[in-house]
C-alpha cells in the first residue's frame, strides 16, 4: 500500500553540467535500451537523491499505512476477517523491510531513514494522517487506498532501477489479495442492512477527500520533471494516475448504490477525462507538514516501538557485526 | 497527559503527548548486518534471490527470512548468506557475458586445500540471481574461472555472485514442515474473495424495489 503524491522539488542535484558527460549519455543510453540499473552502476547525483526519496518514502508509508487498519485487528467482525486483516497488515509491514533494503542499495541506511522518518524529516503519505473510526473506514482503506497504491504500484514497478523493480514485483504479487479483500468487505457492508449501508457511505463520504489528494498535485510539467520521465523514475503524471483511478473504481462504487461525495464527478463524454471538484491543496499541505488530526499519534507510535525495543537490540548486536550493503 | 486513541492498543501504551525534543539519530549497526535470501519454489527449481534480511545473527536471520520471503508464496527450500561473505562481479549490459569481459586476477588469498563455493548468476538485469551450482576452488578468483569453465557457456550473464558453500546456511529436510500449512491460508489469496454473485443479488433486489 503507498500513497503516491511525490512532489518531485528541484533539487540541488539539479544541475546535470556538473555531471561527467560521457558517463550521463552511457546511463541515458542503457535506460533508453530498456535495461535496469543496478545498484554498482553509475548514475547522476539527481537520479540517486530522487530514488531515494521517493523509495524512502513509499517504505514509511508501508510501515505507517498499517497503522490505521491495525487498529481494526482485535475488534474485526469475525474470525476469516480478523485473520485476513491481520495477514494484509503483516504484508505491508513486510513490504517495508522490502522497500529500506532497495533505498540502503542506493546509499542511505535503515538507521538514518527510520530516524528521518521519527523527527519528521521525511514524509509518508499523506491520506495515513487520518484516523480509521470505524470497521467500515478500515474496509474503504483496504479497497480504495490499496486500489490507488497499486495503480501507482504497477507504473513504478516499469521503472529503471532493478532493486526498486524487484521489490515492487513482489509487493503487486501480495497485494493482490488486498484489493480483492477490501473490495469483498466493502460489497459485504453494502449489499447489507441499512445500518450497514449507512455506515460505508459514511466512510466512503470521510475519505473521499483525502483519496483525491492520494495522488498528489497536477505536476508542474518542467525540465526537471521531463529529465525523471527520460530516466524512468517517475513513470506516470499524478493526474493520469488519477484518471486510471477514477476510471477503474468509480463505476464499482455506483454499482453498490453508493454516492461520491462530490456533486461535480462526472465523466466527460467528448474528452472521456473526469471531471471533479479541485481537492482542497492547502489541506493537504497543511496536513503534510505535521497538522493532521493523526500526524502525533502515528509518530509516537513508532518512535515508542523503536525506543522501547532499542534495549533488545543492543543486545544482541554481535561486537563482530560489520555493516556491507545490501547487495541487490 | 498521554494521547488517546481509537485504537485501543495504542492507548495502552500511554505515548506521551505534546512537544518531544527529536530522537537522537539511531546508532550504526542498530539495524544489524544484512543477509541475502533465496527461495527454492519447488523440487527441481534452482535456489533464487529473493532479497536482504537484517539480522542480528544468522539463526534469527533466517527466521525473518522465513517469514519475510516464505510466508505467502510456495516454498520448499530456504538459503540466507551474510552478504559480506559473497563476492561480486562488475555487471555487464544485458546480452554480454560477464565471464568473457573480466580478466582472471592472481588471488590475493589461496587456501591450502581446494573447497566448495556456490556461483549465482543473473542472465538479465532487473531480474533475479539463480543458483548455477557448485565449483571447488582454493580462491574466489579460482571459483570465478571455474564457474567460467562450467556454467559461462549458456547464454548472457550479466553478474557473477560467488561464496564459500560452507557460508550458506541451509534449511534442512526437518524444516520442511514450516511450510506445509502455506497453501491452507486460503484468506490470503485473492481468489478466495468472490464477490460478483452478491453485486447481481444486490441489482436485482435493486431492480425490484420499486423508488
Amino acid at each position: 500500500m503507498y500513497g503516491g503524491g511525490n512532489v518531485f522539488e528541484a533539487t540541488k542535484f539539479d544541475d546535470l553540467q556538473a555531471e561527467d558527460p560521457v558517463k550521463l549519455a552511457e546511463f541515458e543510453a542503457r535506460i533508453a535500451r530498456g535495461e535496469k540499473i543496478e545498484p554498482n552502476d553509475w548514475m547522476p547525483q539527481l537520479y540517486r537523491k530522487q530514488l531515494i526519496r521517493m523509495i524512502e518514502q513509499h517504505a514509511h508509508s508501508e510501515i505507517i499505512g498499517a497503522l490505521p487498519e491495525g487498529a481494526w485487528i482485535t475488534r474485526a467482525p469475525g474470525f476469516r476477517r480478523k485473520m485476513a486483516q491481520m495477514a494484509k497488515v503483516q504484508d505491508e509491514v513486510g513490504h517495508a523491510q522490502l522497500l529500506y533494503s532497495a533505498a540502503e542499495t542506493l546509499g542511505k541506511s535503515r538507521e538514518q531513514m527510520l530516524t528521518d522518518l521519527i523527527n519528521g524529516k521525511s514524509k509518508y503519505s499523506n491520506v495515513f494522517n487520518y484516523p480509521a473510526y470505524t470497521w467500515a473506514d478500515s474496509n474503504i482503506i483496504s479497497w480504495l487506498i490499496d486500489a490507488g497504491a497499486i495503480v501507482n504500484q504497477m507504473a513504478n514497478a516499469r521503472g529503471s532501477y532493478g532493486p526498486y523493480s524487484r521489490a515492487l514485483e513482489r509487493i503487486c504479487a501480495e497485494e493482490a489479495f488486498h484489493l480483492k479483500y477490501g473490495h469483498d468487505a466493502v460489497v459485504h457492508m453494502a449489499t447489507g442492512s441499512p445500518k450497514q449501508r449507512e455506515m460505508i457511505q459514511a466512510a466512503l463520504n470521510r475519505w473521499w477527500p483525502p483519496i483525491m489528494t492520494f495522488f498528489g498535485p497536477s505536476d508542474k510539467m518542467s525540465t526537471h520533471t521531463e529529465t525523471l520521465m527520460r530516466w524512468k523514475v517517475k513513470m506516470a503524471s499524478n493526474d493520469d494516475c488519477r484518471q486510471q483511478f477514477l476510471d477503474m473504481y468509480v463505476p464499482k462504487i455506483w454499482e453498490l448504490g453508493l454516492t461520491v461525495p462530490d456533486p461535480n464527478l462526472q465523466k466527460n463524454a467528448e474528452t472521456g477525462e473526469w471531471e471533479y471538484t479541485e481537492p482542497d491543496w492547502e489541506e493537504f499541505k497543511r496536513v503534510i507538514n505535521g497538522d493532521g488530526p493523526c500526524n502525533a499519534e502515528r509518530l509516537a507510535v513508532r518512535r515508542t516501538a523503536e525506543e522501547r525495543g532499542a534495549w533488545v537490540r543492543k543486545a544482541l548486536l554481535s561486537p563482530k557485526a560489520k555493516y556491507v550493503k545490501p547487495l541487490a | 497527559m498521554s494521547l488517546t486513541s481509537l485504537d485501543p492498543r495504542v492507548t495502552r501504551l500511554h505515548l506521551p503527548d505534546g512537544e518531544i525534543p527529536p530522537m537522537e539519530q539511531k546508532p550504526a549497526l542498530d539495524q544489524f548486518e544484512t543477509y541475502e535470501v533465496f527461495h527454492l519454489k519447488k523440487e527441481g527449481a534452482a535456489y533464487t534471490y529473493v532479497g536482504p534480511v537484517h539480522a542480528p545473527n544468522e539463526e534469527v536471520g533466517f527466521l525473518f527470512a522465513k517469514e519475510q520471503y516464505s510466508r505467502r508464496f510456495p516454498c520448499v527450500g530456504l538459503w540466507i548468506i551474510r552478504t559480506d561473505h559473497i563476492q561480486v562481479t562488475p555487471y555487464a549490459g544485458d546480452g554480454e557475458n560477464i565471464y568473457e569481459m573480466i580478466r582472471a586476477e592472481e588471488p590475493g588469498t589461496r587456501s591450502e586445500q581446494a573447497e566448495p563455493y556456490e556461483i549465482f548468476q543473473l542472465k538479465k538485469r532487473g531480474k533475479a540471481h539463480v543458483h548455477a551450482g557448485r565449483v571447488t576452488a582454493t580462491s574466489f578468483q579460482e571459483a570465478l574461472q571455474e564457474a567460467k569453465q562450467a556454467f559461462g557457456e549458456k547464454g548472457p550473464v550479466v553478474n557473477v555472485w560467488i561464496v564459500k558453500s560452507g557460508h550458506v546456511l541451509q534449511s534442512g529436510e526437518e524444516d520442511r514442515d514450516m511450510w506445509l500449512t502455506v497453501p491452507d491460508k486460503k484468506y490470503r489469496e485473492a481468489t478466495a474473495y468472490k464477490v460478483m454473485d452478491k453485486i447481481t443479488k444486490f441489482k436485482e433486489e435493486q431492480r425490484n424495489t420499486p423508488a
